[in-house]
């Protein structure tokens, strides 16, 4: 092995680690942010559907019922999170892993 | 005028008898007409003599015409079965139960009921290809005003929940880093598919209301069947739906003028009421009064029905629909 290999291995691993140190430090918070706050939306979807859950009577219920069968995935990340979250402080600072 | 005509009115003015009555004067009048009912009481059977049930079924003795009765709890299964079928399809059986509380508590709101008898409203307005006119039979003024105040409420409120799903949709997409399956897909989605159902059903409602459809109100005349009909006329303007006319039924009978006696006073003193109140309703309601119906002294059936539907000066021609979806 060469000088010139050694070289282009040693590159290869500086750019390996700083794509990682970047995605770690920005890209990934950045994608877990918008992650979050699309879940944030969806789950006020799910409570504009099914305010009743929560003793709120609503008139539409009847209509988004028919949506359950397909919010499978939806309706269970939303229970989870509801017993899951803090204050919402936390929950949105949650991305820089404190 | 229009090809479907609602009558209205509160609790006991005699909605069904009115109705039963234009459905036998409009197939007299060479209409293939149908009387839809959402009465739980089932008073189109007592009037024709003769049960209905869900599907539309001819009426002995008057051609052209068909009747049938909207029983709103079966309605309401068959929505709670039909979704209860998709689940079973759809989701992982943990889930079921979970979901299946959900469902049941959804059927159970006070809402339910007038959804479902307004979506198999709106279903027979879809598919009343083979009648030039259908009457409908409404519910106690109350309700029939929410029912029919629905489509626009729902529009609104499932474009907030299209524009909620879709948001949140775009940022699952845009989260997606690299090669990674976003969590949640726009295209095909079925929430959104099945949102979007929805309101093109409201919207075809909302229209064929608007414009194919005409209503009366069926009023006494005594004061709290006026009071009601000018506060009901005032709901229905702020759902922008006009009243055609209103119908006075159970008008007293006046005795002759060369009786004199308790019977004949009482009779002459009520008519003189009654009299005062009509002229109420044409100087301060603006629909027409388009027919007085005097009582009868037994049910109306059979070929008193035909007398009545003599006194009901409402058009009969159709036009077709023009709102079709």
């Amino acid at each position: 092995m060469d000088l010139s290999d050694r070289i282009e291995r040693f590159r290869r691993l500086v750019r390996e680690w700083a794509r990682g140190f970047y995605h770690g430090l920005v890209s990934h918070p950045a994608y877990e942010k918008i992650e979050k706050e699309a879940e944030d939306i969806e789950d006020a979807f799910i409570l504009a559907c099914f305010p009743d859950a929560f003793g709120i009577p609503s008139p539409v219920s009847y209509y988004t019922a028919e949506l359950l069968p397909f919010l499978e995935d939806e309706f269970e990340a939303w229970e989870r999170r509801l017993w899951d979250r803090g204050s919402y402080l936390e929950r949105k600072g949650q991305q820089y892993h404190f | 005028m229009e090809p479907f005509v609602f009558f209205g009115g509160k609790g006991g003015v005699g909605k069904t008898t009115v109705s039963c009555a234009y459905g036998v004067k409009s197939a007299r009048a060479g209409l293939d007409t149908l009387v839809v009912s959402t009465d739980p009481a089932h008073s189109v059977s007592d009037v024709f003599e003769q049960s209905f049930g869900d599907d539309p079924q001819s009426v002995q003795g008057i051609d052209r015409l068909d009747a049938m009765e909207i029983d709103p709890d079966t309605e309401v299964q068959r929505h709670l079965d039909g979704i209860r079928q998709s689940l079973s399809d759809q989701v992982s059986a943990a889930m079921v139960n979970e979901i299946n509380q959900q469902l049941e508590m959804a059927h159970q709101t006070p809402g339910a009921y007038e959804s479902a008898l307004f979506d198999r409203f709106v279903d027979v307005m879809r598919e009343s290809d083979p009648y030039d006119r259908v009457v409908f039979d409404t519910s106690p003024t109350g309700s029939t005003l929410r029912l029919l105040g629905l489509p626009e409420f729902l529009q609104g409120w499932i474009d907030r929940l299209m524009h909620k799903r879709e948001k949140s949709i775009d940022l699952f997409e845009k989260a997606a880093i690299g090669n990674n399956e976003p969590r949640r897909v726009m295209d095909g989605d079925p929430v959104l598919n099945r949102l979007r159902e929805r309101k093109e059903f409201f919207e075809f409602a909302s229209g064929a209301l608007q414009s194919d459809a005409a209503f009366f109100f069926v009023l006494n005349p005594d004061q709290l069947s006026v009071n009601e009909t000018r506060r009901a006329i005032g709901e229905m303007a702020d759902n922008d739906l006009a009243v055609r006319g209103l119908v006075a039924n159970k008008l007293t009978p006046e005795p002759d003028d060369d009786e004199d006696g308790r019977g004949a006073r009482y009779l002459r003193d009520r008519v003189a009421t009654e009299r005062e109140r009509l002229a109420e309703v044409r100087e301060s309601l603006e629909p027409p009064l388009v027919a007085e119906i005097e009582s009868r002294t037994a049910e109306v059936k059979g070929s008193l029905l035909d007398e009545v539907a003599d006194e009901l000066a409402v058009e009969t021609a159709a036009e077709a629909p023009t709102f079709v979806g």
